[in-house]
């Protein structure tokens, strides 16, 4: 606008200067109108989406733990999933009870084998006089003052006794083994190396009749005994006689052979 | 933009004070929809900047959209398209990361922190 106008010109001006301002008032009420409409608009919007959020927030954390929604192609990869996992735990199952019984087996065999070799041991050592042993069989008590018994005396009661079937025999108490071997010096008679008293007690175990027999048959032992002087014989069936177990010596020259 | 701060807050705590729980059945559908919504606002916002911003339009494309969305999803389960809410999701997916860098671009050039 030129400074030196006319009147006319400046109301026309006025005029315009004041229909311009109103516009410019209504546009800026309307702007602001619809900046709050906006505001609004946008606000309850975003309220809502809050809302929703949380709804489905809390829905999905119940979700997690149903599997109705899950959708079919899940639940069968997951069906398959588990089905393989179930084989292969069933296939562990199967081979660790597999492994159990075998374990039992093995554990069996063995006990089994322990206790036939103890069994059999026992009664190799029962056979051999290292285990104490007891049972029916005949006590013979003989009497010896002038000491006229000789190792081989003893050496012809042990053998009839053996005859007569006895499974086990002690002298005075001690047992007599494959090993033990009679003795005499010095008017004493010893066994494995240890001098027997007088009064001999000699105790067997097996059929007491037969072990009677063996020594009391016509010839035999006891009447032999009867014609050395001083000597008496007198045998005993019993119902029990219990043996002790010989003192195990061990070996000192002998080895188990190889591969026997 | 506080307003705007503050009513999504309005709206979180409104939803954990009234401990909603949404049935089952209707999880998918909300879910699609909460996605539509989310993208409708951030929508508006870009609007808003753009300085095109129709309230009309965003209160009724708010509402299009979210039941549109859970609609469709319901439709693939009756026809027995389950798959369909991932069109959904996929499609709502893009155009909330698309809107989201719009207002972000037109928030930084209001504050001047780009050309």
């Amino acid at each position: 606008m030129s400074p030196n106008r006319k009147p006319k010109d400046t109301l026309v001006h006025l005029r315009e200067e004041s229909v311009r301002r109103i516009v410019e008032s209504e546009k800026a009420v309307e702007r602001s109108f619809h900046e709050g409409r906006l505001l609004a608009s946008l606000a309850v919007g975003l309220l809502l989406v809050g809302f929703l959020l949380i709804a489905q927030w809390r829905g999905n954390q119940t979700l997690t733990r149903e599997l109705d929604r899950q959708s079919d192609q899940d639940l069968a990869v997951m069906i398959q999933d588990m089905t393989t996992e179930n084989a292969g735990l069933r296939d562990e199952v199967m081979r660790l009870q597999v492994r159990i019984i075998d374990a039992e087996r093995s554990t069996k065999d063995t006990s089994d084998v322990l206790n036939e070799a103890a069994e059999e041991l026992h009664a190799l050592k029962l056979t051999a006089g290292f285990e104490a042993a007891e049972g029916p069989g005949c006590r013979v008590r003989i009497e010896d003052p002038e000491h006229v018994l000789l190792a081989q005396d003893f050496v012809a009661l042990v053998h009839e006794l053996r005859g007569g079937g006895a499974e086990a025999i002690a002298v005075n108490g001690r047992r007599v083994t494959a090993t033990t071997g009679f003795s005499e010096g010095d008017g004493w008679v010893f066994m494995g190396g240890t001098a027997l008293n007088s009064g001999y007690l000699v105790e067997a175990i097996g059929d007491p009749a037969s072990l009677d027999q063996a020594l009391t048959m016509p010839g035999g032992l006891q009447s032999r005994f009867a014609t050395f002087p001083g000597v008496t014989t007198e045998i005993r069936r019993a119902e029990t006689v219990s043996v002790a177990a010989a003192v195990d010596a061990g070996m000192v020259y002998g080895r188990p052979v190889e591969g026997e | 933009m506080l307003v705007l701060a503050l009513a999504l807050a309005l709206g979180v705590t409104l939803g954990l004070l009234t401990s909603i729980t949404v049935p089952v059945a209707l999880l998918t559908y909300l879910g699609v929809a909460v996605l539509a919504a989310i993208d409708s606002c951030l929508g508006g916002m870009r609007a808003a900047l753009e300085q095109t911003f129709d309230d009309k339009a965003f209160v009724f494309g708010f509402f299009t959209n979210t039941l549109m969305a859970a609609f469709i999803v319901f439709i693939g389960d009756r026809i027995g398209v389950r798959e369909l809410y991932l069109a959904a999701v996929v499609a709502f997916g893009m155009r909330v990361f698309d809107n989201l860098g719009q207002v972000r671009r037109g928030l930084f050039q209001r504050w001047g922190w780009e050309r």
